[in-house]
């Protein structure tokens, strides 16, 4: 008896396989807006449902009833306030690398290394910056915003780029395939609410390029002298070199 | 960019990890989702 014989007898594989899709569509949409503010909406529509079913099991025909237009409603206006996540989710699809060179650890090390060197630099010279390194996601889009170099990673390089007077100081620096690709590129802006009104545009277009891609964002603070990361939407405040190092190599690393 | 290779053991770790909530949340939004269309679909059949 082959396996499509036994798939065909037993009648529980179907449901599972069905409710194991949905699974994974449901839990890679919550991944892709964890971290932006479309999560409160969503968990609002996941408490909505939850109750919608409970109603359905205790018959309970005029809440159930209620929940039925409201969710006839709500497909328009999901479209309305997902607005915006929508047009980054399509447009993220389509900036996926399909055929990524991967990057060998001793060139990471090495990026890392320079990276982590410049910053620190920096952040004892009270300079601001903003470095942004590519994962999976393209940031091509961001390059052609700014100053193509396309130069290997060097720590003066960085320290000279983000220099006050130099005209690429401003913007953002975008290191691709382990080389820095351009400076004083232009990152978005979050749209987060929650944001302490203490972080300034660097790290507001931190976030905004986290929260729209997967590159991992150093920042440095020229206020305050110290160093931050940005990945995937969460801000990691006042770290130190080695930590920086350590978390950019695991968030690199993180499969999604 | 770059992925080390990572064995079996640490994708199994990080399955459970990564997200747990999030995992069980959407399992739990999977199954009434599913039971909810069944029964759409068993009224009007």
């Amino acid at each position: 008896m082959n396996i499509t014989n036994i798939l065909l007898i037993l009648p529980i594989w179907k449901p599972i396989v069905e409710i194991a899709i949905l699974w994974f569509v449901i839990y890679h949409m919550m991944l892709f807006f964890e971290g932006t503010r479309a999560i409160q909406v969503l968990r609002g529509i996941v408490i909505i449902m939850v109750a919608f079913f409970l109603f359905q099991i205790l018959d309970l025909q005029i809440l159930n009833w209620l929940l039925t237009k409201l969710f006839a409603i709500s497909v328009i206006a999901v479209l309305v306030i997902f607005h915006p996540e929508i047009r980054h989710g399509l447009a993220r699809l389509g900036q996926r690398h399909l055929f990524s060179a991967v990057l060998r650890e001793e060139e990471l090390d090495y990026i890392l290394k320079e990276a982590g060197k410049a910053a620190e630099n920096l952040s004892k010279d009270k300079i601001g910056a903003l470095i942004a390194i590519e994962k999976n996601d393209s940031l091509a889009a961001y390059i052609e915003s700014g100053a193509f170099i396309d130069a290997r990673v060097s720590a003066d390089l960085i320290q000279a780029i983000f220099t006050p007077n130099n005209p690429l100081h401003d913007g953002g620096l975008v290191i691709q395939q382990g080389r820095v690709m351009a400076a004083g590129c232009l990152f978005p802006i979050t749209q987060n609410p929650d944001l302490s009104r203490i972080f300034g545009t660097r790290h507001r277009a931190a976030l905004g390029l986290s929260e729209e891609t997967d590159a991992v964002v150093i920042i440095v603070s020229e206020e305050r002298q110290d160093m931050s990361l940005v990945y995937r939407g969460k801000l990691y405040k006042d770290i130190g070199r080695e930590e920086m190092i350590s978390k950019i190599k695991e968030f690199m690393k993180l499969k999604e | 960019m770059p992925e080390k290779k990572v064995n079996f053991s640490y994708r199994i770790a990080h399955f459970f990890t990564y997200h747990p909530w999030l995992k069980i949340i959407a399992l739990v939004l999977a199954i009434v989702v599913w039971f909810y269309v069944k029964e759409e679909i068993n009224r009007f059949n």
